[in-house]
């Protein structure tokens, strides 16, 4: 019987209570949230699948109870088209509708540190200007890319890495809830693989489990189908000094599907260490002059084809 | 040298058109004496107001002190350089003095400079000569009434053309008789600025066609350039390129992208292509327009003799581009939608749910129970997993 929902969002608290991991940070949440009137504006930062995004939709649905769709905005910075459309969208949600009986409508802005310096001072307004009835609660990966100003009026949260043991006694209960056969040594591959990352890890596992069982030899089969292996296979292209090629894969992995230019440097950069090259410093060094310059320049492929072919220099000859 | 400073006239009967002005001036300096009133030349630029004034001085005589409107900005300024001329005529032998741009001292911000000038013109000792391009001005008109004022007009094309062909006669120079037509054209009777462009346009740009003088689209463009015998020709090409600095750098990129060059080559190029789009960028976000002017060095720095590379629209192939066009729209269509559901960003959701979303459907473990336009890309993609 195929599945119609991912476990991800089957599985994903929806109460502060059951979130895995992040003890301190969920009881000073509780005690925050006694007081709803006095809330403030909240920072999660911390990497990836550990659980921000699910502890500020557990908050939503605590304040705002069965009407936290409707009073709950969901932006992700790197989705939207700079300021102006965070702007508008947090305007028209600001003024629609009234307030009878919630305290406050929320906005989750999820990447907040996709942002550049000067969006967020413009953000910084934003917030300003919105606070008698919203509360935003921004989310970052990177608290040190969110500017100060935002940073102090905000109470900050950093999320800690969920230990390897979580993840594998959380995968475990799940397959247990789904009927699927698992073996330790499967479930701490999947755990592997995800670096840390629980909602990768989840995935992971769902997509094991539609081979079988989830043993050693189906997480092998079923992991590596993530982008960031193309990423990889893009950084192994250009040090081979196959500049089409690396290019070709490059452009169909941001324009075809949507791979955000940051994210493939973030990926590419993982990927670097994945390499037994010698001069690793130096391919990160010239990784690092091409992100600055794709801040700088105007057209980001320009620069993403320059760094592909600068790669070039540093393969094996 | 510049052709304009090279065939300047050597005697003012060399001189071509106002022939009657000419002679009124002629005949100002002739019958010269103490007190009559100095001269004013009016008319557009490069028709010969200073050659004329240096050719009467020489040929009466004087020694010529020339000035222009930045000499003659304040009142102590002027009389600092003038009085001693004006007093003492045995020190300098036989002096005359020619202030040209006169019209560009301007009323408040010269510091009592035009003043100064009209109290001189007033009493004139020595011959006077002033240039102008317009006499319109409230302060020229002040200037005007003690002074007497001879008009030059733009040369007639018919004069343009004989000069020019003269010209190019003894510079062993040719042009096609468009290019000829066009540059007459577009001096509008400046001289100065026709011998100027027609030499810009005979060592610049080889062998001289209508079309080089002409803005150049894209494809001649790029094409051109990368044709060009000398780094000097292949700037002039870059500089008659007459489109948007964001659509010039695009070809060019595009260009190489898809020539078959070098490792070494294309890097090279690359980094070029690079930093001219830094510049475009820093412009684009401060908005100093001025900054555009050192784009075309930059790209120069493309230029390389002897290569192969044409111009190419497209920087990808076809069968890219269209998946591109047909599978990149359906695709981040349905990655948009999805993305939402599972509150993560759309470029998260392709990097980490995609793939495996693809692989249960192929499981047939996973029913998304997705809008039926979305069947046919989902199989491809399947298709697609390794």
């Amino acid at each position: 019987m195929p599945s119609n929902i991912m476990w991800v969002e089957k599985y994903r608290p929806t109460k502060l209570t059951e979130v895995i991991d992040q003890k301190e940070i969920i009881s000073s949440l509780q005690s925050l949230l006694k007081n709803q009137a006095e809330m403030p504006h909240l920072l999660f930062s911390g990497s990836a699948g550990v659980g921000k995004t699910t502890v500020a939709l557990c908050i939503s649905k605590q304040v705002l109870d069965d009407r936290w769709q409707t009073y709950t905005l969901e932006l992700n910075a790197s989705d939207e088209r700079g300021i102006n459309m965070v702007r508008e969208r947090v305007k028209k949600f600001s003024r629609y509708a009234g307030l009878e009986d919630i305290p406050f409508k929320i906005i989750i802005l999820d990447e907040a540190d996709e942002m550049t310096a000067d969006a967020q001072t413009a953000l910084r307004r934003i917030i300003e200007d919105t606070s008698e009835h919203c509360r935003f609660i921004l989310i970052a990966n990177n608290i040190s890319k969110i500017i100060t100003p935002i940073q102090s009026r905000c109470a900050v949260f950093k999320f800690t890495t969920i230990p390897e043991k979580m993840i594998v006694s959380h995968l475990k209960s799940i397959t247990k809830k789904e009927k699927i056969k698992s073996d330790d040594k499967g479930l701490e591959t999947v755990s592997d693989y995800s670096g840390g990352d629980l909602r990768h890890a989840i995935n992971l596992l769902q997509a094991t489990a539609s081979l079988g069982e989830v043993s050693e030899a189906n997480v092998k089969a079923s992991a590596g189908l993530t982008k960031t292996k193309d990423v990889t296979g893009v950084l192994k292209l250009a040090l081979d000094g196959k500049l089409t090629n690396a290019r070709n894969k490059m452009i169909e992995l941001i324009k075809v599907y949507g791979m955000s230019e940051s994210d493939f440097l973030k990926y590419i950069n993982r990927a670097v260490f994945e390499t037994k090259a010698n001069n690793i410093s130096e391919i990160l060094e010239t990784i690092a002059k091409y992100d600055y310059r794709i801040l700088v320049g105007s057209n980001p492929e320009i620069q993403l084809s320059a760094l592909l072919a600068e790669l070039g220099k540093f393969g094996k000859k | 040298m510049m052709w304009s400073e090279k065939h300047r006239p050597q005697n003012i009967s060399d001189m071509i058109g106002n022939e009657e002005a000419r002679t009124a001036f002629v005949e100002w300096f002739a019958k010269w004496k103490k007190g009559t009133k100095p001269i004013l030349l009016v008319g557009p630029p490069g028709i010969g107001k200073t050659t004329i004034s240096n050719l009467a001085g020489k040929q009466f005589g004087y020694d010529m002190i020339s000035l222009n409107a930045s000499d003659v900005r304040t009142k102590s300024r002027i009389t600092q350089v003038l009085t001693p001329v004006l007093g003492n005529i045995t020190v300098l032998g036989c002096p005359m003095i020619f202030v040209d741009e006169v019209d560009g001292i301007h009323g408040r911000a010269d510091f009592g400079g035009a003043e100064a000038l009209i109290k001189i013109l007033k009493e004139p000792t020595i011959p006077i000569v002033l240039g102008a391009n317009s006499d319109t001005s409230d302060k020229m008109k002040s200037i005007k009434k003690v002074v007497k004022t001879i008009y030059f007009r733009p040369l007639p094309p018919r004069l343009l053309r004989l000069c020019l062909e003269n010209i190019l006669k003894r510079e062993g120079a040719k042009l096609s008789p468009g290019s000829l037509i066009k540059i007459i054209d577009e001096s509008r009777g400046d001289i100065r600025s026709m011998i100027n462009s027609a030499q810009a346009h005979v060592t610049g740009f080889n062998p001289p066609t209508e079309r080089s003088f002409e803005t150049l689209d894209v494809e001649t463009g790029v094409n051109a350039f990368f044709k060009a015998n000398s780094i000097d020709e292949a700037r002039s090409v870059i500089y008659s390129m007459s489109i948007n600095p964001r659509e010039k750098i695009n070809a060019f990129y595009s260009t190489i992208i898809t020539s078959n060059l070098s490792k070494e080559e294309s890097g090279k190029m690359l980094e070029v292509l690079s930093e001219a789009d830094m510049l475009y960028g820093k412009i684009m976000k401060t908005q100093e327009w001025r900054l555009l002017r050192y784009l075309d060095e930059i790209l120069l720095g493309l230029y390389k003799k002897g290569t192969s590379i044409r111009y190419s629209r497209y920087n990808l192939s076809w069968s890219l581009l269209n998946r591109l066009r047909w599978d990149g729209r359906t695709i981040k269509a349905l990655i948009s939608a999805l993305a939402k559901n599972m509150h993560v960003s759309k470029s998260t959701f392709a990097t980490f749910y995609f793939p495996y979303i693809l692989f249960m459907i192929k499981n047939k473990q996973l029913d998304l129970e997705l809008e039926e336009n979305y069947g046919e890309i989902i199989e491809k993609e399947i298709e697609r997993l390794k």
